[in-house]
């Protein structure tokens, strides 16, 4: 017997209507004008869903695809294409019950088989996707044999039982798993149009999606424009009538042009939060976004000897005055860090971390401290290396750090290089610090836990716990995953492969009449169908 | 002439050449590649990205289908960082809009420069010349990444005269600030160039000649004076054409124009292979075109240089 989801057990699904496209109140009265312009700090690099890597390529994406399941305002899943699903007894098999009345944008039915097509698509390495890895996450069935060209492409677990039935197979249960589904990389396409136009397919004119808008124009590092989609199956329901996206690769020459009328939406440099919301203040925003900014520590055999002591590790993280970094140099409503999971993640209990508690006193001499124990002083420095990619913001906060460290008689040289190279030096275990910042696939605190597993591939100091291991690994098949989750933050507070410090939060801009964003959810996703422009 | 012009010619194919290959040898160099991500790729992901785009082949190989893809059908092949476009799509798109405000700015900076420059020499040691060497180094000092938010403080945010930033090929307003940011240095450049070529030509001794005739002022400066003293003017203005009209990276930033400026920085950050080589590629055949075009030019202004 199957397990009939309604509501699914997550509770993550909202009940129909509510939270689809626009939700307006009534009474309310809507600005003659329905457009919205928002800002991207770069060109997109590619609007093919199953080629795309980037956040603000995904944002470009939800609008002009549509998957099985769209995030609402708090992040819930809400019905996209599929209306519900159901669960195998096993939780292995999900079969999804796509609406009929959904559409492409020449007017033809969305199908099960578009999505097949698609999936595919994004395991194949004919197709080389930077995301082929994502179906791997989802535990897609056979996706990581496919991907390395070991079996077929049909043999991934998913198939068309008809038109409108999708059956996902998974190799174990994920509690997560439909949450996974709102990415963009599992967004349908059209296989006729790909095959007609080739690497062209996305252009406008030629470009066939399933969302509420379609593609007008795409002039790369300048503008997009998009129009709503009259075949959009909620277009009844979608207000806003045109989006354009303007690149500009200077947060504060975007900035002014916020200020100048041209945008309704703009990111705060760091530092001028405080500022503009005296000077704005119905305007001026932050809200919690999942990403975790730190530093890495390296104990492979590459890395210094001194940091293989656990002493040394708490002593650097205890030393960091994150109030100092938060209230002074971001300035935007981030929060200190003393674990690695964002702390607004869904679900997420915040595990009790000793030093956490502390006064910054308290952790400067308990630093002071367990740094002597290890051998180290004023008279003995330990000498370090912080290699942390150019930008401003890293810069300062590097400063900062290298100061709270002096009078432990840490020596801290700063080490500042382009981007791919910082990258690449991480990658290949080439450094004692480094620089870094995760931001959340899905609202699950596994999509932060999982990086510091052995097995992960984004483990770049090599941090290696059989006891960390053996409880994500459990987190994947147990009804509650979450206590697991609080143990293995644990861990990493007890061992400290990490030096956490902030996390982050959306410091935005944001005109007073355009409602229906998202603040409350903390992956920021946003679907242009959800807003509307009141009269002023 | 004709002769001399085929011979720089066939120079610049080994010249090109020699370009593309050390770019080439020089971009793979640098450390990480553009599928180098913050999420380090699985290596099966990694092998099947390095295979559709050759960089699993050895590099003379890379090299030697690069170039014959170019000579063969004018493929510069596909962006490795924008995949849903060729480096041709690229260049196609963004250069047209460097090529228009630099093309506008050089016209700005060559008339404005070249007449301030001779009228501060002509006027030499009053109050004109002083106004016109102080505004030239006024102009020289203020780099364009300061002037550019400044434009916007006053023509956008105070006056509301102005876009912003974007660019629409159909409306002068958006051109009108990278204009004046790009074009100011490059007319300070000129001027004072100008300015001391003509002071120099002023005391030789064909301009006493012409004096001693009795010819006026006016007619010494324009029919005399002027032609020579341009030649040092344009030696400077043959690889100034070519950095204007391939845009400037702050002028892209600042403005938001979508040029090829930024692209081409981009390209290098990003490791973007393709890209970085085909505005190389662009970059260097402009510039060996336009010293040729200055040489030519040189001869037929002064009698003195004959090919």
């Amino acid at each position: 017997m199957k397990l009939s989801v309604a509501i699914s057990a997550l509770a993550l699904l909202a009940a129909a209507p509510a939270g689809i496209a626009a939700t307006v109140p009534e009474g309310t009265k809507l600005a003659a004008n329905q457009s919205y312009t928002f800002w991207l700090l770069d060109a997109i690099k590619s609007m093919d869903p199953q080629i795309n890597t980037d956040v603000e390529g995904s944002d470009i994406l939800r609008n002009l695809f549509e998957g099985l399941y769209n995030e609402g305002p708090k992040g819930e899943l809400v019905p996209g294409v599929a209306t519900g699903f159901d669960l195998s007894d096993d939780k292995t098999v999900y079969t999804f019950h796509l609406r009929p009345e959904a559409k492409w944008s020449d007017g033809k039915p969305v199908t099960a088989q578009d999505f097949v097509y698609a999936w595919r698509r994004l395991a194949d390495p004919k197709t080389a996707s930077e995301y082929a890895w994502y179906m791997e996450l989802m535990q897609v069935k056979n996706a990581a044999a496919i991907t390395a060209g070991e079996k077929p492409v049909e043999e991934l677990g998913v198939k068309a039982v008809d038109d409108h039935t999708l059956e996902v197979t998974i190799e174990t249960p994920l509690p997560y798993f439909p949450q996974m589904l709102v990415h963009g990389s599992t967004f349908p396409v059209r296989e006729d149009v790909i095959a007609k136009y080739g690497q062209d397919w996305t252009k406008p004119g030629n470009l066939v999606g399933n969302g509420a808008y379609v593609l007008s124009q795409h002039l790369l590092g300048e503008r997009i424009e998009m129009d709503k989609a009259p075949t959009y199956w909620d277009a009844e329901h979608t207000v806003m009538t045109h989006l354009t996206a303007l690149t500009i690769n200077d947060k504060n020459a975007a900035l002014t042009r916020y200020l100048a009328g041209e945008l309704d939406r703009v990111e705060i440099p760091a530092g001028q939060y405080p500022r503009l919301k005296k000077e704005y203040p119905d305007q001026a925003i932050s809200s919690p976004y999942s990403c975790s900014y730190t530093y890495l520590v390296n104990l492979s055999d590459k890395g210094p000897e001194a940091l293989k002591d656990v002493r040394v590790r708490k002593a650097l993280s205890y030393a960091i005055n994150r109030d100092v970094i938060v209230d002074n140099v971001l300035q935007g409503g981030q929060k200190p860090a003393y674990n690695w999971t964002h702390w607004a993640t869904a679900g997420f209990k915040m595990p009790d971390i000793d030093y956490a508690h502390w006064t910054q006193k308290e952790r400067t001499e308990k630093a002071k401290e367990l740094l002597a124990e290890a051998g180290y002083g004023p008279d003995h420095p330990l000498k370090l290396t912080l290699n942390y990619n150019t930008s401003d913001d890293h810069k300062k906060i590097a400063i900062a750090v290298q100061q709270f460290w002096k009078p432990l008689g840490v020596a801290l040289t700063l080490n500042n290089m382009e981007w791919k190279v910082h990258t690449d030096k991480m990658q290949n275990q080439d450094f004692d610090l480094a620089r870094y910042a995760w931001c959340g696939d899905y609202n699950e605190a596994s999509t932060y836990l999982d990086f510091f597993t052995s097995y992960s591939g984004h483990n770049n100091g090599k941090f290696l716990n059989a006891d960390y291991d053996r409880i994500l690994k459990e987190s994947k098949t147990a009804a509650d995953p979450q206590p697991l989750y609080t143990e293995a933050e644990q861990i990493l507070a007890d061992q400290m492969p990490l030096l956490p410090i902030y996390h982050y939060a959306k410091v935005d801009m944001v005109k007073a009449d355009i409602k229906g964003l998202p603040t409350e959810n903390v992956m920021q996703t946003w679907y242009g169908k959800d807003l509307y422009r009141v009269a002023k | 002439m004709i002769v001399y012009i085929l011979k720089r010619l066939a120079i610049a194919i080994p010249t090109l050449l020699l370009l593309i290959v050390l770019s080439f040898l020089l971009m793979h160099a640098a450390p990480g590649g553009p599928f180098t991500q913050e999420r380090g790729l699985p290596p099966e992901v990694l092998a099947n990205l390095n295979a559709k785009y050759g960089l699993d082949q050895p590099l003379w190989r890379q090299i030697t289908s690069y170039v014959w893809g170019i000579v063969s059908a004018f493929d510069f092949g596909p962006s490795f960082v924008y995949k849903d476009r060729s480096v041709n799509d690229i260049i196609a798109q963004g250069f047209p809009v460097t090529l228009t405000y630099g093309f506008l700015s050089f016209l700005v900076a060559v008339l404005v420069g070249v007449t301030l420059g001779a009228i501060a020499a002509v006027r030499h040691n009053t109050v004109i010349d002083y106004f016109a060497v102080g505004l030239s180094i006024g102009a020289q000092v203020l780099p364009n990444f300061v002037m550019a938010p400044i434009l916007v403080l006053v023509f956008t945010l105070a006056l509301h005269w102005l876009p912003g930033g974007g660019w629409r090929f159909n409306d002068p307003h958006f051109w009108v600030m990278p204009v004046i940011a790009l074009s100011t240095s490059y007319m300070a450049s000129i001027a004072r160039i100008m300015r001391s070529s003509m002071l120099e030509v002023l005391t030789s001794n064909h301009i006493r000649t012409a004096r001693a005739k009795g010819l006026s002022g006016l007619r010494i400066v324009l029919r005399h004076a002027l032609k020579p003293a341009l030649l040092p003017v344009i030696s400077y203005l043959g690889p100034a054409f070519v950095a204007m009209i391939t845009g400037s990276v702050i002028v892209d930033i600042y403005f938001s124009t979508g040029g090829i400026g930024k692209a081409f920085v981009d390209s290098a950050l990003n490791r973007d292979y393709a890209v970085m080589m085909g505005i190389t590629i662009l970059v260097g055949a402009l510039t060996i075109l336009f010293n040729l075009v200055v040489d030519i030019i040189y001869g037929w202004i002064d009698p003195k240089i004959r090919y």
